[in-house]
């Protein structure tokens, strides 16, 4: 019981480290205070090191392969050249009033 | 009790130990099942609020910080209840585990109420979006994406609440009947590490909807 | 020993509520021949319309929705289950010596999904149908697409909960569930391959399923997610879509391997050549196939960066690939080779797989792929991957099991001649596409100019021997059920745990739990211990 009152007391002061951080516009910050916020659930209430190895290989195998979406799935959007287009934006406001009943249609 | 007691005629298993370790082990897999539905989420988050920044950003600060905040912490709070719900079960405590089973689902619930009345305030503040879109200016578009962010993670995130808190009364009942022992007591445990991964997705939901690029 | 499982209890009501895998597997078994019947129907379709160069019989909004229900059809309910769930299910515990999955319930559910989710994608495809492909592109999916979307797309995320509940029981039974004796090194290598194939289907799987639940909302709220007049990135879509795409085409060709590899040793009577190479190439396999999605979208507008990487790790995963083919020749080298019908389809396998492997290598290439994307070339290269590759590694292994499965002997001769039809038809059907497609006829379309007719009417003329060639399986395997010879436990001599039970298995699959001595494939000692002269004189060391 003991451990589990700590644990919730370590997440209700991540939280509030969270939002303090927000407020201040720290957001590596915020992501710091997140990542230990899942440590805290993965360890404490999960108790992931208590079950058996497999947990573990499992956990770490779901956690590379998010890595590899994450990592290659955004490595376009981020290197990619963006070639205007005479007369429009390469993504932004559009006109959405008459116009969109044709576009959106079907 | 002998394993044979226990052990139906078609599991395949040899001893108890065997196959709660099974279990335990199958639902660990399914959640890393689970982390990458939501990773595609989280993929669509990263690409549009680094290459859509300020529209996104706008659309973070238009969320009510003050109910999610407050959800998280009624999360926090139900996913500690739990576990203590799985410590009892692990003494065969069965009355335990119904009460404390019981107050982890009152606090998902609550969760999902929150969650609803925050839904029908932006409903009403017309931040779904769609032609109505209640934000203009060059960031619009970008804000309105970040909404459908929004919509769709709390939706699915809401689905497994709705399945955890499902699972849960199915654990109370149980409870109730005297299933579980000192001896076998892993429905509660698994249960318990599907509740704890509902928490921990809000954990990453929650400042990637309410906190990050809010200042 | 009790009674087998075919027979313990005769009733609907056994069957439906079944939690024995054998009669899952059949209970998937006959799902997925009536779907393969369906997709087949679509491609006979194609072929005839595609007979002139103005198109026969359909109109070109017809021929979309066509090859859309082709295409869907045969991914999702054919090929993505095939041999997994089917001879996947029934013998995964009986080559671990178990006597069943981890989670026997989970099992029965996964069926149950995924008729559940054929159905749904049934209703779609013949309500109304769709034009988007099986790719489900935004925003013609989302924003123009005419047909029913949300049904089909609702239909293939339920699907994939069905592939997930069936790669997570088969992870957690290889690691669990294995007897006594039975180390990884000692697994048959269609474990390896059906672990590496489940880890696609857990890890990839939820991806599809974000993606198409995206694509839903934005079609049914008319929200921006991918559609770019409202700020989003199309191309978005297509990666993640991809993400499990691709990796799916690996879904579609490991589990062939893996009974390519079972079909090979025990018809060459020798282990399979370079044992571990072969068991690590599956999982590399898996594993670098997470990785090159990227090259479904080098002409799309992917970024230079992005498609740099995206190709060179397209030709990395050739290299296991190559591995695997070549270990199997070595494994042929030199053995005492029997050309029963499994082996024909095996043989057949490596050599499609191989043409189908090479020709990739030409996609993945950033320049060629600029010539040969959207083209026939495309098509047949991606058939003979998974009709050359798989649906024939899935006759020959449903041939080899067969005895097993059922009890029966299915008729060897006829089982040849199938066999030595479905090459020649197959080739005669997708070769010639290779041809149309490098002179540039684009894939997708209704009608084409008549300078292509010669070689479309031999590809239809390949597709109808193609069709002949299916269904004669179905009729002699369905003959044998009633009038085959019964089966012996262990009509191949083959060494595999399956083999040392009955044909077919009781319901507790072993009377008792089969202990392991001795590594897969060891011939030489199991030709000593049954007396058996080694024809090819070659003892295992």
């Amino acid at each position: 019981m003991a451990r589990i009152g700590i644990c919730w007391g370590m997440l209700v002061l991540l939280l509030a480290a969270e939002l303090a951080a927000a407020r201040a516009g720290f957001g590596a910050a915020v992501c710091v205070a997140a990542i230990l916020m899942v440590l805290v659930i993965v360890l404490g209430f999960m108790r992931i090191l208590r079950g058996p190895p497999l947990a573990i290989i499992f956990a770490l195998g779901g956690l590379f392969w998010l890595t590899i979406l994450l990592a290659l799935g955004s490595l376009d959007s981020f290197t990619r050249t963006v070639v205007p287009v005479a007369g429009a934006a390469a993504y932004g406001p559009v006109v959405r009033g008459g116009a969109a009943g044709q576009t959106k249609g079907g | 009790m002998s394993d044979g007691a226990v052990l139906d005629r078609h599991a395949p298993y040899e001893t108890t130990l065997h196959r709660d370790e099974t279990a335990i082990a199958g639902m660990w897999l399914f959640l890393a099942s689970e982390t990458l539905l939501f990773g595609g989420l989280f993929l669509v988050c990263l690409v549009y609020s680094q290459t859509r920044a300020d529209g996104w950003a706008e659309g973070v600060r238009h969320t009510n910080l003050a109910i999610g905040a407050v959800n998280t912490l009624v999360l926090i709070t139900s996913s500690a209840i739990y576990t203590m719900a799985v410590e009892a079960g692990r003494r065969g405590d069965n009355r335990r585990v119904m009460r404390f089973g019981l107050g982890a689902a009152v606090l998902g619930l609550a969760f999902l109420v929150l969650k609803g009345v925050e839904w029908g305030q932006e409903f009403s503040e017309n931040l779904f979006p769609g032609p109505h879109f209640a934000l203009h200016g060059p960031n619009a578009r970008a804000a309105e994406l970040f909404y459908s962010f929004y919509f769709l993670a709390t939706f699915l995130h809401g689905m497994h609440m709705v399945v955890g808190i499902g699972l849960i009364l199915w654990i109370g009942r149980k409870a109730h009947q005297g299933a579980f022992s000192a001896a076998w007591s892993t429905p509660v445990d698994v249960v318990g590490l599907y509740w704890s991964f509902v928490d921990l997705v809000w954990m990453l939901l929650f400042p990637l909807l309410y906190l990050i690029g809010r200042a | 020993m009790s009674a087998s499982y075919l027979w313990q209890d005769g009733t609907l009501r056994s069957w439906l509520l079944t939690r024995d895998h054998k009669r899952i597997a059949l209970l998937y078994l006959g799902s997925i021949t009536a779907f393969f019947a369906l997709g087949g129907i679509g491609a006979a379709l194609i072929r005839l319309q595609l007979l002139e160069p103005a198109g026969t019989i359909l109109s070109d909004a017809t021929y979309n929705r066509v090859f859309t229900m082709h295409g869907v059809v045969m991914v999702w309910l054919f090929l993505v289950p095939s041999i997994p769930v089917t001879l996947g299910n029934f013998l995964v515990p009986l080559m671990l010596g178990a006597r069943d999955l981890a989670f026997p319930r989970l099992n029965l559910v996964s069926w149950y999904l995924f008729v559940a989710s054929g159905l749904l994608v049934l209703y779609g495809l013949f309500r109304g149908g769709l034009e988007t492909g099986w790719t489900f592109y935004t925003p013609l999916s989302s924003d123009y697409s005419e047909g029913r979307v949300l049904p089909v797309v609702l239909g293939i995320f339920l699907n994939g909960f069905s592939s997930i509940a069936t790669g997570v029981n088969f992870i957690v039974s290889i690691h669990q569930l294995r007897a006594p004796g039975m180390t990884w090194y000692r697994l048959p290598l269609m474990l390896w391959a059906l672990y590496a194939t489940s880890i696609i289907f857990v890890l990839a799987t939820p991806v599809l399923g974000i993606t198409l639940l995206l694509l839903a909302f934005e079609r049914l709220f008319r929200v921006g997610v991918f559609d770019p007049t409202l700020g989003g990135d199309p191309l978005l879509f297509q990666q993640m879509f991809w993400f499990y795409s691709h990796p799916a085409v690996y879904i579609m060709i490991l589990p062939g391997m893996g009974v390519v590899s079972e079909i090979v040793s025990t018809f060459c009577r020798k282990p399979v050549f370079g044992y571990r190479f072969v068991a690590w190439s599956s999982v590399s396999i898996a594993a670098i196939g997470f990785i090159v999605w990227g090259h479904h979208m080098f002409v799309a507008g992917e970024s230079l960066y992005s498609a740099i990487v995206f190709s060179m790790f397209s030709f990395f995963v050739s290299v296991p690939s190559a591995i695997k083919v070549f270990n199997w020749l070595g494994t042929m080298h030199g053995g005492s080779i029997r050309l029963d019908a499994p082996m024909l389809y095996a043989l057949g396998f490596i050599g499609l797989f191989t043409v189908g492997g090479l020709t990739g290598l030409f996609l993945a290439s950033l320049a060629a792929d600029v010539h040969l994307t959207q083209t026939y070339f495309v098509v047949a290269h991606f058939h003979y991957i998974m009709v050359g590759g798989m649906v024939s590694a899935y006759f020959g292994g449903l041939h080899y099991w067969w005895p097993k499965i059922t009890g029966r002997m299915y008729p060897e001769i006829w089982g040849r001649l199938a066999a030595a039809l479905i090459f020649f038809g197959f080739n005669l059907t997708f070769f010639p596409q290779f041809i149309l497609g490098f002179e540039g006829m684009p894939r997708r379309y209704a009608t084409y100019p008549a300078q292509f007719q010669v070689l479309n009417v031999l590809s239809s003329a390949g597709a109808g021997i193609l069709a002949v060639a299916y269904v004669m399986p179905l009729v002699y395997f369905t003959w044998s059920l009633f009038r085959g010879a019964r089966a012996p436990d262990n009509p191949w001599g083959a060494t595999g745990l399956e083999w040392r039970t009955s044909s077919p298995p009781p319901v507790e699959n072993f009377a008792e739990t089969p202990v392991v001595t001795t590594d897969a494939y060891d011939y030489g000692d199991m030709d000593a211990r049954t007396g058996v002269a080694d024809a090819g004189g070659r003892h295992h060391v």
